[in-house]
């Protein structure tokens, strides 16, 4: 018996020292991805608050600390006011086209058809492409003199006159947003698909068989399957658009005279270009707020795959 | 009506409904291919611009009398060659492969040990540990490009490649490992609980085993810290200024510009040489990305 115990003992403790082992082994093959998120962009984050709160300049490394200064001298620059309005407006309705067309042309890419494969492969093309290049593309198809756009609008009389797309400020924001949809709704479409092939083909299409109309279609199938997908992705999509720079910068810097300033390129123009890195870094942060909603949905999304 | 009539009326029923769903599949895809149409064509046009734009010659470029889509002069490579010869294309391009080696490996390292601790230990709070990695990818650059200039300064990587070597892995180590868990969740333990029976330790049985089988995720891992390091713009703007330290999208967007002069020929061609081998590429591996990031939150 008290061998038994012992015997029992020892293996306790040996169990006991495996499970250090396996825990000490796992905690030393995270650490790296750990340290380096943490180093560059957990401390980095922090140092943006320092920063915001002092007047750090490029040219001066000795920062003092100046409190809600430059949140206030921000929020009192009606180019910033515009840019973070601009920032909100561009987004939310880049965001409901690109959900119009993403699932207008997820419905067409979930049926079976020759050529599936290469069909796909070129409707993704403005998402896959580098942002920065389809964005330069765009910038000579609205060209002032050359514009592609324009000969098409009015060999097929859909334009009057020659729209100078980048130079006019209504001309340049519907520009911006239009760049943006025709980037992101790819996206919004395939990430549709990938969800939907989870859903057998025949549920979306029996509910046209069995006569449902419209309203009852939408009540049991588009609600419940297609909204909740649909949604993941423009999360993730609101993530990029409300952070991107590239479009805005690259078509217009913001003009005409600031009308499609937004968030990041004032951020680059206030805390690098002039060298405000307190003001810049102020103004950045400003996204924190209104994407910290978006994130926390995000990761509660996330946290449900975890669990299965 | 005799049996033999009946069965012919059921037979030429039955070859009715064929026809019928025949016509009716015929009509849907038809359907299908109209309404896709319009979707192919905005999405391919731009495209189509750059490459008629790229082999065009100057002149033919800007001559507002002929129709614009088709050559009206003998299509040239005159762009590509001033690429080559008078720009920092060739540096642009050697850069852009450097960059991306580099922050492969410097993903990989820290991705792959982080993906299979996250994915087989069963570390205590290793779900939240996972969603805080993961954090790191919605965290845009936005908020972090000033900070990190201060960073990037210290380091004294400012104004070369390495910076950007340092940087892009802040994206590319929480995507890579995110995706790397989930592609590590699907490895059969019995392999590796075989290997350990055999002797192996578990950091042998890892190298050994678990990676020679899950080189498909490794490989899909490599894509993922090249293309999303292409899709960058920010921080390379920020921090590299100097032009033979540029890569690519950058160098395009920036070099070939002089004044408020556009060279549209060798930005096109400039733009199009690099984009499309990337497009290509990221196609073929789009469905790990969007599952990658979406996962089973949408299953």
């Amino acid at each position: 018996m008290a061998n038994a115990e012992l015997v029992a003992g020892v293996q306790v403790t040996r169990r006991g020292a495996i499970l250090r082992q396996r825990l000490s082994f796992g905690y030393s093959l995270l650490a790296p991805a750990v340290i380096f998120m943490a180093v560059l962009v957990g401390a980095p984050f922090f140092f943006s608050l320092y920063l915001s709160l002092s007047d750090a300049s490029v040219g001066s490394p000795v920062a003092r600390y100046v409190g809600l200064q430059n949140f206030q001298a921000v929020f009192q620059d009606s180019v910033f006011r515009l840019a973070l309005r601009n920032s909100v407006v561009f987004t939310v309705i880049a965001g409901i086209f690109k959900a119009l067309l993403g699932t207008l042309m997820a419905f067409l890419l979930v049926q079976e058809f020759r050529g599936k494969k290469l069909v796909r492969s070129l409707v993704v093309l403005p998402w896959t492409l580098p942002i920065t290049i389809t964005v330069l593309a765009w910038r000579w198809m609205l060209d002032s003199q050359f514009s592609a756009v324009n000969w098409v609008g009015t060999h097929l009389h859909l334009i009057h006159g020659w729209p100078n797309w980048l130079g006019e400020p209504g001309l340049a924001v519907a520009s911006v947003i239009a760049v943006n949809v025709w980037r992101g709704f790819p996206f919004a479409a395939i990430v549709l698909v990938a969800g939907m092939s989870a859903v057998p083909l025949e549920i979306l299409d029996s509910a046209k068989v069995d006569g449902a109309n419209f309203f009852l279609r939408f009540h049991h199938i588009i609600v419940p399957i297609i909204a909740p997908i649909l949604f993941v992705g423009l999360l993730f999509d609101t993530v990029f658009t409300l952070s991107d720079l590239s479009i805005v910068y690259l078509l217009t810097s913001g003009g005409p005279e600031g009308f499609t300033e937004i968030l990041p390129t004032r951020a680059l123009e206030v805390g690098i270009q002039a060298g405000a890195l307190g003001r810049g870094a102020a103004i950045s942060l400003v996204l924190f707020p209104i994407l910290l909603p978006v994130v926390y949905l995000l990761l509660r999304m996330l946290r449900r795959r975890e669990a299965l | 009506m005799t049996g033999v009539e009946v069965l012919h009326g059921q037979a030429s029923g039955a070859a009715a409904t064929t026809r019928r769903l025949q016509t009716r599949d015929r009509r849907r895809r038809f359907l299908v291919y109209a309404g896709l149409a319009p979707f192919i064509l905005i999405a391919v046009f731009p495209v189509y611009w750059m490459a008629i734009t790229a082999f065009k010659t100057d002149s033919d470029l800007v001559n507002p009398a002929v129709f614009p889509f088709w050559f009206h002069q003998s299509p040239t490579v005159q762009h590509f060659t001033y690429l080559f010869q008078h720009t920092y294309y060739g540096n642009w391009l050697y850069n852009t492969m450097v960059i991306a080696v580099w922050v492969s490996v410097v993903t990989l390292a820290a991705a792959v040990p982080a993906g299979y601790a996250l994915a087989r230990l069963g570390l205590p709070g290793a779900e939240n540990m996972g969603i805080g990695i993961f954090l790191g990818y919605l965290i845009p650059p936005i908020l972090l490009f000033i900070p990190l200039s201060r960073v990037v300064s210290l380091s004294h990587l400012i104004e070369t490649k390495w910076a950007l070597v340092l940087v892009y892995p802040t994206f590319t180590i929480p995507y890579c490992t995110w995706l790397l868990s989930g592609f590590f969740k699907t490895v059969p333990a019995e392999i590796e609980e075989a290997a350990q029976v055999d002797g192996c330790g578990r950091l042998s049985a890892l190298i050994r085993v678990v990676l020679p089988v899950s080189l498909a995720g490794i490989l899909t891992a490599v894509i993922f810290a090249f293309t999303l390091s292409m899709q960058d713009f920010l921080y390379s703007l920020v921090y590299v200024a100097v032009s033979d330290q540029k890569p690519v999208p950058l160098g395009v967007a920036t070099d070939l510009i002089r004044g408020d002069v556009y060279f549209w020929g060798s930005l096109m061609a400039g733009a199009l040489l690099a984009g499309v081998p990337v497009a290509i590429l990221y196609s073929f591996f789009l469905d790990q990305f969007i599952s990658g990031i979406t996962g089973a939150a949408i299953k």
